[in-house]
Order: structure tokens, then sequence, then C-alpha cells
């Protein structure tokens, strides 16, 4: 199955290198665009110091880890950005007859070029800004590891709704946007309720808040905090993945034009 | 064959296009009414975001680090960024309808038809745009009056809608803009965040560019993304007729330039596509 996946992904990402002037265009436009979100922040800490605890060079290894989850995930498993959609205008169908995994072929059936300018970004800013020596880089690429699953898992979990509700296409882009927007704040700001949604439905907690804490303080309590829910929103995935195509095998799932 | 002069004839197209630019905009609107689940994704998004950066405001407000946080206003500045939002999340994604014309042979057929291309596709997404500023403005307002913040008065509410009307047709230009680019690029998503990015910064979408050093501030407040969103914001922070006149001409200026802007583009791409294809 490892072997079929690598095959399936790499053979995405050489399509998204074919155009070259393209791939440099949307590699470019997107390390510029994480460069002003950066910038922002640099001239609020100029202002402000601190929010809650956390620090310039907090933030930055925030940044640096959600943006590296982000360009992994993008290129590495694409398919998940557009799955529901996918799933919708019946392009599953191929793959139930095929000895493969279907959640793997639906992973792998697409490679974005953008994902690089992120990938670059993420790990430049963790080389440098983040504050991390030698010895917290490894601690960093399992922060990563464990951050970048959580995230894959839970965006699985969002397009799979699309077995069941007719609309989930944009129902699903905007979960999976909304824990990218809770996942670029400093995790201080959240109290109570947004609290509780960050480490749930939105587990932004467990894609960068819970590695940070990881990173930041290398206890065996937090990287079993961030290794369980890394397991957990992974298993949910593939349950609620499964779930729904017993649906679709059904014919039950509601589909699109 | 019958002469026509052709400042008769001038008037009554201007009359037609006219016409049919409300009626595809009135369309628009009621698509959006009519996908209200996509609407009440939106305004849940919306309240979302305000909770996240009031969240944030309050944060940096109740420990006043620096001097800079003594001059935020003593209500914080969960107003200013439901305003912002509220503009931002208005317009919609236009370029996506530009990128998928453009990219997949979608623009072919509205070339043999009698209408601009533009407007035809400007004006849905206006009507669009109008409908969510309503929606959202509503949500904004009662989300305001449950957290028992204090609301805007009711002349700097009138201001807001004025501002914020325009300042969505300015946020509508630039997004063409980004969708045009796709007759250079094959998508348009890292032009899309750039834009995006560049209003989080020089539009002071999660912050008054007031707070940034007077170099940045004099910069920011005259770029089209300040009309986007700054000079509509500002009349939650510090509301005043000066301003308001102000952000007025200055909206109306980019809103001019960038229509002009517009309509070049759009030649030079059309060109480009009709000798090199797509």
């Amino acid at each position: 199955m490892l072997t079929t996946y690598a095959m399936q992904i790499i053979a995405a990402i050489r399509i998204s290198f074919a155009d070259r002037i393209n791939f440099f265009l949307q590699m470019t436009g997107m390390a510029v665009n994480n460069g002003f979100f950066f910038l922002l922040w640099i001239l609020f800490f100029a202002g402000f110091r601190s929010v809650g605890g956390w620090q310039f060079d907090d933030v930055c290894l925030l940044l640096g880890i959600i943006m590296t989850v982000v360009g992994i995930a993008g290129i590495l498993f694409g398919g998940y950005r557009d799955m529901a959609a996918a799933i919708l205008r019946g392009e599953a169908d191929a793959l139930l007859t095929q000895p493969k995994p279907v959640l793997a072929r639906l992973l792998a059936r697409e490679s974005f070029a953008h994902a690089w300018g992120d990938l670059v970004t993420g790990t430049a800013m963790l080389a440098t800004l983040a504050g991390l020596d030698a010895t917290r880089m490894p601690l960093a690429m399992l922060g990563v590891g464990l951050g970048l699953t959580v995230y894959v898992s839970a965006s699985v979990a969002f397009a799979s709704l699309a077995f069941w509700i007719a609309g989930a296409r944009s129902l699903a882009r905007d979960l999976t946007d909304f824990l990218l927007l809770f996942s670029s704040y400093p995790g201080s700001i959240y109290t109570g309720a947004t609290k509780l949604i960050a480490f749930t439905i939105l587990p932004a907690g467990f894609v960068v808040l819970a590695p940070v804490e990881f990173v930041r303080q290398p206890t065996s309590g937090n990287l079993g905090i961030a290794a369980a829910a890394a397991i957990g929103y992974a298993s949910l995935a593939m349950f609620v993945f499964h779930q729904g195509l017993k649906q679709y095998q059904c014919g039950r799932t509601p589909t699109s034009s | 064959m019958r002469f026509m002069p052709p400042t008769h004839r001038g008037e009554a197209s201007f009359i037609n296009v006219s016409a049919s630019a409300f009626a595809a905009a009135r369309l628009g609107a009621l698509q959006a009414l009519a996908a209200w689940p996509v609407l009440l994704g939106r305004v849940m998004f919306y309240l979302l975001i305000l909770v996240v950066l009031a969240a944030l405001w309050d944060k940096v407000a109740a420990e006043q680090v620096t001097p800079l946080a003594g001059m935020l206003p003593p209500e914080g500045l969960a107003i200013y960024i439901g305003v912002t939002e509220w503009v931002t999340l208005s317009v919609v994604a236009i370029e996506r309808g530009f990128e998928d014309d453009i990219r997949n042979g979608g623009l072919e057929p509205y070339l043999l038809r009698p209408k601009s291309y533009l407007l035809q596709r400007v004006a849905p997404a206006l009507g669009e745009t109008m409908v969510r500023l309503v929606v959202l403005g509503m949500a904004g307002l009662a989300a305001v009056a449950m957290s028992g913040r204090p609301l805007p008065a009711p002349g700097a509410l009138l201001a807001l809608i004025v501002l914020g009307g325009l300042g969505c047709i300015v946020g509508m230009m630039l997004y063409v803009l980004v969708g045009l680019a796709a007759f250079w690029m094959r998508r348009v998503l890292p032009a899309m965040l750039i834009v995006q990015k560049l209003s989080f910064l020089l539009g002071g979408l999660v912050a008054p560019i007031s707070l940034y050093p007077d170099w940045l501030f004099s910069i920011a407040k005259a770029t089209p993304f300040g009309a986007h969103l700054y000079w509509v914001g500002v009349q939650t922070v510090t509301p005043s007729a000066r301003l308001f006149c102000i952000g007025i001409a200055w909206q109306i200026l980019w809103s001019m330039v960038l229509g002009a802007l517009c309509a070049l583009v759009w030649q030079a791409g059309l060109q480009k596509a009709v000798r090199e294809g797509l």
C-alpha cells in the first residue's frame, strides 16, 4: 500500500512541477503571503511585546509548525483539500473497483505547488526565528509529525461529511479554514468555550498548541497528550470515512453535477 | 437603413446596460438568499473570527504591557474588528469564477453574447455582496448587543453603512484584478492570498493602521487596502464627519482607478487569449 501511495503522490508532485513558471509563481506567491502574515506579527510584537505570556519566538514556533504542517499536507496529502468534492462527484466509484485502499488513493490524487511555499517558509521560520537549538529541532520535527496527523485526520473527517450531506464541499472547506484560523493565533487567548472548541471540533489545540507545548517543555506527559491526540484523531477519521464509504457503496450518498 | 443619432443610441445602450446589470445583480442577490446554508456558514465564520480576535485584543488591553496598549480604545477593538471583518467577509470570492472561466474555457460562450463579460460577472457578485452585507451586519450587531459592548451611535452606524458598501466595491475590484490574473497564472490562489494579506497589513484588518509607525500609516491609509477597510473601521474608533468625508473621497478615487485598471487588464488578457489561446 505504501509503495502505491508513494508512486501516486510522486506522480502528482511531478505534475505540479510540470509547468515550471507556474510552479515558481505559486510557490513564491505563497511564501510572500506568509511573509506578509509574519510581518503583521512583527508589528504586533514590536508594539505590544507579549500576549498572555506568549512572546515573539513562541509565535514564530507556532507559525513555523502550522506552515510546515500545511505545506507537507498540501504536498504529500493534497487530495484532502477537495476530497468532499471528489466524493460528491462520484470519483470514489472507480477506486472501489481497485484493490488498493480508497482513502489513500483520494489523498494522493493531488499535490499543490503553492504548498512548497508553506514548507519553505515554515522550515525557515523553525530553523531561524523559533529559538530552537540543535537538541530541540528533532522535537520540533516530531511535533510537526503529530500536528500533521491531527490536521490531515480532521480534514478527512470534515470531508467525509460529503457521504451524508450534499453541501459538504463548502462546509468541509470552511471547517478546515476555521481550523487553520484557530491554529494561527497564540494559545493563551483561548479560554472557556473557545478553548473547548480548539481542543475538540476544530482541533487547533492538537495541531499546533500541544506540539508547541511539547517542544517548549519536552516532558513525557506533553508527548503523551500530543501522541494520543494524533492516534485518536487518525482513528476517528478512519472510522468516519469507512462508515461513510459503506453509505456510499449502498448508493445513499448525495451527488453533485 | 434608418439613421439613428449616435447620442440617442448611446443613451439607449447605457440604459440597456444598466438594466441588464441591475437584473444580474438582483439575480445574484436572490441566489445568495436561496443558498441560505452557505450564508449561515459565513455568519458562523464571522462570529468565530470575532470571538478569536476580540479575545486577542481583550488580552492585550488587559495586560497593558507596553504604552501602546494604553492607546487602545477603552472598550477594546472588538467593534473595529467586527466592522473590518464585516466588509472583508461580505465581498464575494469573485476571483474563483474568473479563474474557472478563464482556465476551463467557460469564457468562450460569454464572448459570443452581446453583454459585457466583466459586467455580467461583477453585477451578480455585487448583488450577493449586498445580501451578505445586510445579513452579516445584522449578525454583528446582534453579537455586539449580546456581548454587552456598546453599540455604535446611530450617526456612526449610518456612516458605516455607506463606507461599508463602498469598501466592498473597492475590495471587489481588487479581487476582480486577482481573478483576471488567471490569463497569466494557472491558479490565482497565491495572488488572492497576497491581496488578502495586504488587506490584513495595509488595510488594518485586525488592528487600526493608526497604531503603526507614522511612515507606514501614511502609506497604508492612501492605498486601496486602506480604502477597502481602514476608512470604514476608523469610524468605530474615532467617528467624525471629517474622517467620513476623507474616507469617501479615497473610496471613490480607488473605485474609479481600480475599475479602469480592471478594464485595461481585461483587454490585455483577452488579447493574449485570442492571440495565444488559454
